[in-house]
């Protein structure tokens, strides 16, 4: 594809992400019309204070949320099916999204008074748990310098499943028990939280910085589906390449994961549906990635909270109904790709 | 002259077995060497040796009169390339994008390819012949297609040594011919190539020394004549001659091309 298509795809995308962003703060339990949104925008008409309440105080925090989650969740599975070069790779299968989830509970559980520079002890806590669980599950995949596939899916699966089944126990040593246990287990289905606006800025802020981390790595993948050996032949070192992919990978999950809590599918789909399309060129697969995912997480938070309202349904949940048949359909598809 | 590439009693163990002993040998720019030997002698090990992806347990490699391994990365990758027997690539990339991260050496870790970069691919696409699969997906290419891309992405490199591992395997008789004509070019070009190769009789009118690894770790070097004797093929690759059984014996091949 030109540079030029290139570039139409990616205003399209950004457009299309506007119009979501815009559609979702307008859809809830008041419904506020989004021609009135952009009037308000352009300043010539204000809203009722219900509506503008309810859309700075709730909705536009909260669409901004899910747009974070997907977009960081989607560029961390492009860099973890990038570092273990298996197209199956996504922070949740292979349990960085279960560290992260243990870091955070224990953050809200028992430090929930701490904060750093203004940010709760919860997203710097997922953060370390995603990267020690990284590491233990990368090292357990690697044999005699090489990954394994089977062994790296299954290492993670184990690990995972501990980690995110250990929150309950967590949960149970909860010394102010009922209130923050609901708030933890409905997070970690995956429900979108509402942040203040203090929070959401820095959570922009670092999840910003992570991608323009990534950026320069995203050459660094290309080399590195050569394996290991020849990426080092052509002058990679390749282990300190790899240890930045798993911290910025880690980064990006835990900001996913303080944000919107265990959310399974989306880091698989997105990056791996993108890659079908524009081919597997990670420099240029990681802007259209983002923004995609992004689209698709604001989507979905929307549906899981207009399906059954005036209830809500946690997005993890929406998220293992509409990705589960949808990756068993890739899995089916291209049934020989994944032939381990 | 320095030569660019010399072994210098250079052993390597792996695991307590006893894979290369003592092997000695240089190998001049504007040169190409063949490396025989039987299965599982070894080939593969001294390549990787000379490419610095493997270090010597005892003994030296030297690529311009210093150690491979003292090189850093960077400047020992714009010296060398290996093209190895499997290049196993687990996404859909084209023929063209694997052939520009051979460029790797030469790029930043923001700057994109350079007209000069543009223009080394370019000349290693057309070298191999491989510029008509630009498009083509790297996997689903034939087997001698991806040794010719495998070759072109050692020669984006621009290495002013390449090492070939099995070059001519899965290559039909045409395609080998034409191998033997790109290694006579970049001979001309100023190149060393060093390849392990099975088939014998391509060697003698296009590489001007053999060495023979044989069995239990010895290496014999020499010109081709001298080399690839019939009493050496049997001792190296142990078998008995059947001459009036087998009309296409590798030792008739070497004597009658």
């Amino acid at each position: 594809m030109s540079n030029l298509g290139y570039f139409g795809i990616v205003c399209l995308l950004l457009f299309i992400l506007l119009i979501s962003l815009l559609t979702s703060a307008s859809i809830g339990a008041v419904h506020i019309p989004t021609h009135d949104l952009l009037h308000a925008a352009l300043r010539d008409r204000a809203l009722t204070e219900t509506q503008s309440t309810i859309l700075l105080s709730i909705r536009l925090p909260r669409v901004l949320a899910s747009a974070i989650v997907g977009a960081a969740l989607a560029a961390s599975g492009l860099m973890f099916q990038g570092l273990f070069r298996n197209p199956m790779a996504d922070p949740y299968i292979i349990g960085a999204s279960g560290g992260a989830a243990v870091g955070a509970c224990v953050g809200i559980i028992f430090l929930s008074q701490l904060t750093f520079f203004g940010f709760s002890s919860t997203a710097l806590l997922a953060f370390v748990g995603a990267v020690l669980t990284m590491t233990v599950v990368y090292s357990l995949a690697r044999v005699r310098g090489r990954t394994n596939g089977v062994t790296l899916l299954l290492a993670g699966f184990a690990v995972g499943t501990m980690l995110s089944n250990s929150t309950y126990l967590l949960q149970l040593l909860d010394p102010n028990s009922s209130s923050g246990t609901r708030i933890v287990a409905a997070w970690l289905h995956g429900t979108i939280s509402v942040p203040g606006w203090r929070q959401l800025a820095i959570t922009f802020v670092l999840f910003f910085l992570a991608l323009i981390a990534c950026y320069p790595l995203m050459r660094r993948l290309n080399t590195l589906a050569l394996g290991d050996e020849y990426a080092q032949q052509l002058g990679v070192r390749v282990e300190a390449t790899r240890i930045a992919i798993i911290i910025t990978g880690s980064w990006l999950t835990a900001l996913a994961v303080s944000l919107g809590g265990l959310i399974s599918f989306a880091g698989l789909i997105i990056p791996h549906v993108i890659r079908l399309l524009l081919g597997p060129d990670n420099v240029r697969l990681l802007p259209v990635t983002v923004i995609s995912g992004a689209i698709f997480l604001v989507i979905a938070d929307t549906l899981a909270r207009s399906i059954v309202a005036p209830s809500e349904l946690p997005v993890g949940i929406l998220m293992v109904f509409l990705g589960g048949p949808f990756f068993l359909y890739l899995l089916r598809k291209r049934k020989k790709e994944y032939a381990l | 002259m320095t030569p660019l590439l010399r072994f210098e009693n250079a052993s390597f163990r792996y695991s307590g077995r006893q894979v290369l002993e003592n092997i000695s040998f240089s190998v001049r720019s504007g040169t190409c060497t063949a490396l025989i030997g039987a299965n599982g002698v070894g080939k593969t090990t001294l390549l990787r040796l000379g490419s610095g992806a493997l270090t010597a347990t005892s003994g030296a490699v030297l690529v311009n009169g210093k150690k491979i391994n003292g090189l850093s990365h960077r400047n020992r990758s714009r010296l060398v390339a290996l093209v190895p027997q499997e290049l196993d690539v687990p996404f859909d990339f084209t023929v063209e994008q694997i052939v520009a991260q051979g460029r790797t050496p030469y790029l930043g870790m923001l700057r994109g390819l350079l007209p000069e970069d543009r223009a080394a691919v370019e000349r290693a696409l057309e070298w191999t012949d491989t510029a008509t699969l630009r498009k083509r997906i790297f996997n689903e290419l034939s087997g001698g297609e991806r040794q010719r891309v495998k070759i072109a992405l050692g020669l984006a490199q621009d290495p002013q040594l390449l090492l070939l591992d099995e070059p001519t395997q899965n290559l039909d008789i045409g395609r080998q011919v034409e191998l033997m004509e790109l290694l006579r070019r970049l001979r001309g070009e100023g190149l060393a190539v060093l390849a392990s190769i099975h088939d014998l009789h391509l060697i003698r009118w296009n590489f001007s020394e053999v060495h023979l690894l044989g069995p239990g770790t010895s290496f014999v070097s020499g010109p081709p004549d001298a080399i690839l004797t019939t009493e050496n093929l049997q001792k190296a690759f142990n078998y008995v001659s059947r001459r009036h059984q087998l009309p296409f014996h590798p030792s008739d091949l070497v004597e009658t091309l």
